[in-house]
């Protein structure tokens, strides 16, 4: 069976639409979404309805819990403090924006979804602040779909799609205290993590929307991109008044990303 | 050598015993305090006193945050939480008042002013882990997650208190192949392996009343050693 899994949809209904007409094309059965339905993009109520309409299994992002509980993001989940400053202007702007139903929509959306051996998040399974880059320690990247108890852990909120499979994880250790002593060979089967990218503010150099296909009896998995008419959501991020430069990063498919003023900021919220 | 205790839990006969005991050893350059120094006891301001003003021949102890004083925090409006739904869940209401009376307001104010731990060398030394001061590491902690918390913050050594045990886990090594696939690129299968790394447990101090543990640390040999002290009327030893 197939399944798409979207996420970081960033209130980007032309983004969205595109997308949806592909994973039909695609024959997917079932649709997966890994959160951040609004920030940044000008059409909020109109992606959450369409997730609603379409009773897509949705977990909850940063973006979207911002707006249910109020900004929490702390300064190091921005790569400078222009986009920190930007990125406080495009919540006021969707708080505001947000209706009542969708808010509540948000608020009951869970932190993860398990489905046979898969399991979905934003972030990680610890944070939906923290990035799954794909080149994070192979330890750590294994951790953290060993934390979940599936084989396959789907992410985004990098805005970047990749795969990254994890073969023959396996650590020795001897224990030693009052009620043992004992050796210990940990193995790992072969896990993987997925960043099913982003359909509505890529980063990945261009600016077509990505997604993903992932099919749950041959394990094939497909990364996928979308063109779409990514002017008309330039247009109205413009006429809404939002920052400009949202819509000049959607046009390249990048984040402006000047250098943080203090890149060795741990958080510790 | 470095003396590393935690879980005082305001005992003070407890804190007593060992700085007694501590006394009696050679060459101690530095005593830690890895958290849970308050606990819902008559005697913590006493022993928050006593702590405060070593006597002398007695080190300044070096002192974080465990997971008593982040309850102290909630309560007061200081934590992290508004509330203190763990406190309730494990002890009750009567202990959540007793600790609300047993710790005065400046002394909550000087709790405040804690560390949240200490890197020294290649040492974390936290209450309970990189996670939190709530993350219990036991010697039943897979290697996996034992691995993270010391990837965090990229120790080679880890001295926690969060479980009273005293155990000492060795990570000795570990490998893992990762191949990752791009829109653009398929990058070719990488080796990370591990080199050896450990969790240390420091036991305990006042959790088992007439018992203490602690630990003693070597980082210039890396040895490890816990002390286990008795005390009270039973062990011939008095607190005056």
């Amino acid at each position: 069976m197939k399944i798409a899994v979207i996420s970081c949809i960033h209130g980007n209904y032309e983004a969205l639409d595109a997308v949806l007409l592909d994973i039909d094309q695609q024959k997917a059965e079932k649709i997966f979404c890994v959160g951040d339905l609004v920030g940044y993009g000008p059409h909020p109520n109109a992606v959450i309805s369409q997730i609603r309409s379409l009773d897509i299994p949705t977990c909850v992002g940063c973006w979207d819990e911002d707006i249910v509980e109020g900004l929490n993001a702390c300064d190091c989940s921005y790569p400078s403090l222009l986009a920190e400053k930007r990125g406080l202007q495009a919540h006021e702007w969707t708080n505001q924006e947000v209706h009542p139903e969708n808010r509540e929509f948000l608020a009951n959306l869970p932190y993860s979804l398990q489905w046979k051996n898969l399991a979905f998040v934003h972030g990680s399974p610890h944070s939906n602040h923290e990035y799954l880059l794909p080149e994070i320690d192979a330890f750590t990247a294994l951790e953290r779909v060993l934390s979940t108890g599936a084989d396959t852990l789907f992410c985004g909120h990098t805005h970047v799609p990749y795969v990254r499979t994890l073969n023959t994880g396996n650590i020795q250790a001897t224990v030693d205290s009052q009620t043992i002593s004992q050796e210990i060979s940990f193995t790992s089967p072969v896990k993987r993590i997925i960043n099913v990218g982003s359909v509505g503010e890529p980063r990945h150099g261009r600016p077509n929307a990505t997604y993903v296909i992932y099919d749950d009896e041959t394990q094939a998995v497909s990364l996928r991109e979308v063109t779409y008419n990514y002017q008309k959501t330039c247009a109205a991020i413009i006429e809404k008044g939002l920052p400009k430069i949202f819509a000049w990063r959607l046009s390249q498919g990048l984040e402006f990303a000047e250098k943080a003023d203090d890149p060795t900021h741990v958080c510790t919220r | 050598m470095w003396i590393i205790l935690s879980g005082i839990d305001g005992n003070l006969a407890a804190y007593e015993a060992v700085m007694a005991d501590i006394k009696r050893q050679r060459y101690v350059d530095a005593l830690y305090i890895l958290g849970d120094l308050v606990g819902p006891t008559k005697e913590c301001e006493q022993l928050i006193a006593r702590v405060k003003s070593p006597r002398r021949g007695e080190l300044q102890p070096i002192i974080c945050k465990g997971w008593w004083e982040e309850q102290c925090l909630n309560l007061h409006g200081l934590g992290p939480s508004g509330n203190v739904p763990d406190l309730l869940a494990k002890y009750g209401g009567d202990t959540v008042k007793m600790l609300w009376d047993s710790v005065s307001r400046q002394t909550v104010q000087w709790l405040r002013n804690l560390d949240f731990g200490f890197f020294e060398l290649d040492c974390l030394l936290i209450h309970g882990s990189t996670v939190g001061v709530s993350d219990e590491l036991t010697p039943e902690t897979p290697p996996i997650q034992m691995l993270d918390r010391l990837s965090r913050m990229q120790a080679n050594n880890l001295f926690c208190g969060r479980s009273g045990l005293t155990f000492q886990y060795q990570l000795q090594g570990g490998s893992v192949t990762s191949e990752v696939t791009t829109l653009d690129h398929q990058i070719s299968p990488q080796t990370t392996t591990i080199t050896p790394r450990q969790i240390i447990g420091v036991g305990n101090v006042g959790r088992n009343p007439g018992e203490a543990t602690y630990t003693i640390y070597n980082p210039g040999s890396n040895q490890v050693k816990f002390k286990k002290v008795t005390y009270g009327n039973s062990k011939g030893f008095k607190l005056y």
